[in-house]
């Protein structure tokens, strides 16, 4: 409960400080999350396990911040929080329940208990089947890496950081736009 | 220099007693633009609208960035646009039965759904049936100009006299040369940047400054030099110079990320038809403008034959009200002008009003689109990161085929949109194979080298292509809805193949490595140019308008739309739409001068 609340806060923070600095005024965001969410979706373990499974997919490099740092799981888990399809909840929890599944075939041990080796070689089971995926876990390693790299590269980070996008932004100089003299 | 946004005229009363000069039925491309031609001639204009007034900086929020909105653009829960999935295995109507709350046309599927669902019909208010079509509308005032493509082409005679060309269909009453000067007209007050080429088959335009091409662009267009066919900056309805006439628009200053509204401009660079056409009109004091007004009969006077207004429901209240006027305007787009001719059905006129040559609804015709490919320069791997889509578009490759030579397989020709380097959403991300720190360089050094492009088809016109009304279905409204009768034929199957062989040869020929085809043809309607429907012609037994766009039948009725082409050509309509409406309602206002309507 307290992970999801921390999530949820951290997510409105996040786009609160974007707001405290912006070029342009956008509306209010604070109510953005829908009031009417369920409060909770994926218990406290399968949260952590969605953050590191993000971060193993995007992770922090020389170059940019990963997709822990940019809050992706907790885009996620927002997302999955407000929707309307039960069975795309269940849908995830299921495939967060194969990972689990996959590492203890594996290793012996849950994917958060297992090495850091261990970890990358339960995600290179996954992703073999990127192409044309067969088990569970090869399935849910579509969505997941569709939902990180939609999630990590229109975050702050993503766009800022590691894409270092230079557009989207008045530049003065250049515009002159309709003057008032 | 500072950025000064200047409101929206103040709204005249609309006065439902009084007989306006005209009525015009639509504020997209074509009704704006005979509100301004009509209003500054000096008669005065009642416009009709079906959607709401929109604060469109308010719905675009073009400078919004992606982690600023909680789902990052996406709907919110209940909403849904329609895929091409389902537009293939289903049929319409399309939001049947479906447990979402609203449904949108595939246009809601884009980047930055949210910001169009005020502008985008709600599928569930507004069905159709018949054959499968992916039919896109925009109730909004300036329709679907808020959200278009801008690519801004002429048409020329290989178009206009298509049949004196290569036998097929019928020639337009008129020739290039009969609505150049509109043309002109048209770059001249809305702004249009481009390189001239002097290609016949493809004319230049009053140009502002053009958009400047990057690096694999000028490698295309360099190889392409050396088989004839040419590469030009996008030709975009967007003034990069500047509009000393028009208040309400700002020039282009790049700014970025163009492509990641469904073309939404909120500093009004790109054309659209409220600050493009109609504030200028309202600042006249000859417009007056009635929002949330659907049009649903031409009301005809039975004692003159001539029409006398336009009978509509308010779509809030459901009320039903006339319009009258001295001249009734039909531009209410390709589609819901035919439908409306349709539903003016009396016992003068059993099928349809101004069909008395029973063409209207026919030969409704557009472009075919799908196919195309993209390419991967390998040089430009691991580059800086560049500002490439501060652009309206990359580049446009005229049509090369049918021209001089004949192809064996199809009639008519094609033209290519494409674009190339950085965005703000990578390209290439998802298709990037992996994870890690690997997947994560490769996205971030392959994200400015790809080029990519697709083709826009002439499809044909023909009789039986059309669309009349359901007897049984009737919409939010209780006004019947089309039924569609319209499919590719086989000369549509054969340019897409040719499309694929000549993208991809294009590509390799310039020593780009091809990465992706796709060879698929789109949904019929996809492209978004539906046309014909109400064509002009010399001859009232096969055409439902003259050359001005008034009806054969009824004097003082003008369809100013797409509906009135009598061909698609593959060039895209709206600057052609444009400057039709000009030239015909420069004519209507001499006319009503002499009293001749």
């Amino acid at each position: 409960m307290k992970k999801k609340d921390l999530s949820r806060r951290e997510l409105i923070e996040a786009t609160a400080a974007i707001l405290a600095a912006p070029l342009l005024k956008v509306g209010v965001v604070g109510a953005r999350v829908p009031a009417g969410a369920p409060a909770r979706v994926l218990t406290q373990a399968e949260s952590a396990l969605l953050d590191e499974l993000t971060e193993l997919l995007i992770p922090t490099d020389e170059h940019s911040p990963g997709a822990r740092a940019a809050g992706v799981a907790a885009y996620i888990e927002a997302r999955l929080a407000e929707s309307l399809e039960p069975e795309w909840r269940a849908r995830w929890r299921s495939g967060l329940q194969a990972v689990d599944a996959l590492s203890h075939e594996l290793s012996g041990k849950p994917f958060l208990e297992a090495t850091p080796d261990q970890r990358v070689a339960v995600l290179t089971r996954m992703a073999a089947g990127e192409s044309a995926p067969k088990t569970e876990a090869e399935r849910f390693f579509i969505e997941l890496k569709q939902w990180t790299v939609r999630g990590y590269y229109t975050s702050d980070i993503g766009i800022h950081a590691d894409q270092e996008y230079k557009g989207n932004v008045y530049q003065p100089g250049e515009y002159a736009g309709f003057d008032a003299k | 220099m500072t950025l000064v946004r200047v409101a929206p005229p103040l709204l005249q009363d609309v006065d439902l007693a009084r007989t306006y000069d005209a009525v015009i039925v639509g504020s997209g491309a074509a009704g704006g633009m005979a509100a301004h031609v009509l209003t500054s001639r000096g008669m005065d204009v009642l416009l009709l609208e079906a959607g709401k007034k929109l604060d469109i900086e308010r719905e675009l929020r073009s400078m919004e960035w992606p982690y600023e909105h909680p789902r990052r653009g996406d709907f919110p829960p209940g909403s849904h646009a329609l895929s091409f999935n389902e537009y293939t295995i289903r049929q319409p109507p399309y939001a049947k039965k479906t447990a979402f709350k609203h449904v949108y046309s595939y246009v809601g599927g884009w980047s930055g759904s949210d910001y169009v669902k005020n502008i985008l019909v709600d599928e569930k208010d507004h069905p159709y049936t018949g054959t499968r079509y992916a039919w896109v509308r925009a109730r909004a005032l300036g329709g679907k100009t808020n959200i278009w493509g801008r690519l801004a082409l002429r048409l020329s005679d290989y178009d206009f006299k298509a049949k004196s060309h290569d036998g097929y269909g019928e020639d337009w009453p008129i020739a290039y040369a009969d609505l150049a000067p509109y043309y002109d007209k048209v770059d001249l007050y809305l702004g249009i940047s481009g390189v001239a080429e002097n290609l016949p088959h493809l004319p230049d335009s009053r140009f502002q400054r053009p958009t400047k091409l990057n690096t694999a662009e000028v490698r295309l267009r360099q190889s392409l030099a050396k088989t004839g066919r040419v590469l030009t900056p996008y030709r975009a309805g967007v003034t990069t110079d500047g509009l000393k006439h028009n208040k309400y628009r700002s020039k282009c200053f790049g700014r970025g990320a163009c492509n990641r509204r469904p073309g939404g401009c909120d500093i009004h660079a790109a054309f659209d038809s409220p600050t493009g056409l109609i504030y200028p009109a309202m600042d006249t004091g000859h417009l007056t403008l009635r929002t949330n007004s659907i049009a649903h009969e031409v009301v005809v006077d039975r004692n003159t034959g001539r029409a006398r207004g336009v009978a509509f429901l308010d779509s809030v209240t459901h009320r039903s009200y006339e319009a009258k006027a001295k001249v009734v305007i039909l531009a209410a787009s390709t589609l819901e002008s035919a439908r409306l001719l349709l539903l003016s059905r009396s016992p003068q006129h059993p099928n349809g009003l101004a069909n008395s040559s029973g063409h209207v609804g026919h030969n409704f015709c557009e472009h075919v689109m799908g196919p195309g490919v993209t390419g991967l320069v390998r040089e430009l791997v691991g580059k800086p990161h560049t500002l490439d889509d501060g652009r309206p578009g990359g580049f446009y490759i005229p049509r090369f085929r049918n021209l001089k030579e004949r192809q064996p397989g199809f009639i008519r020709g094609y033209g290519f949109e494409g674009s190339s380097g950085h965005e703000m959403f990578p390209p290439g991300a998802f298709g990037t194979p992996g994870f890690g720190a690997g997947f994560k360089k490769t996205v971030r050094d392959h994200a400015g080298a790809f080029i990519g492009m697709g083709a826009f088809g002439e499809v044909l016109p023909r009789y039986e292509s059309h669309v009349d009304l359901d007897p049984a279905t009737k919409d939010a409204w209780g006004i019947p809805v089309l039924r569609f009768h319209y499919q590719f034929g086989d000369n549509e199957r054969k340019m897409a193949e040719d499309m694929v062989v000549t993208a991809r040869e294009m590509l390799e020929e310039a020593g780009v490595e091809v990465v992706g085809v796709d060879r698929e043809i789109l949904t019929e309607g996809w492209s978004i140019h539906e046309l014909g429907t109400a064509r002009m012609g010399a001859d009232p037994k096969t055409s439902v308008l003259n050359q001005f766009q008034q009806s054969h039948d009824i004097r003082n009725l003008f369809v100013v739309d797409g509906s009135s082409h009598v061909n698609a050509s593959c060039q895209n309509p709206t600057w052609t739409i444009m400057a039709l409406a000009w030239r015909s309602c420069d004519y209507l206002a001499d006319e009503f001068g002499k009293g001749n309507l």
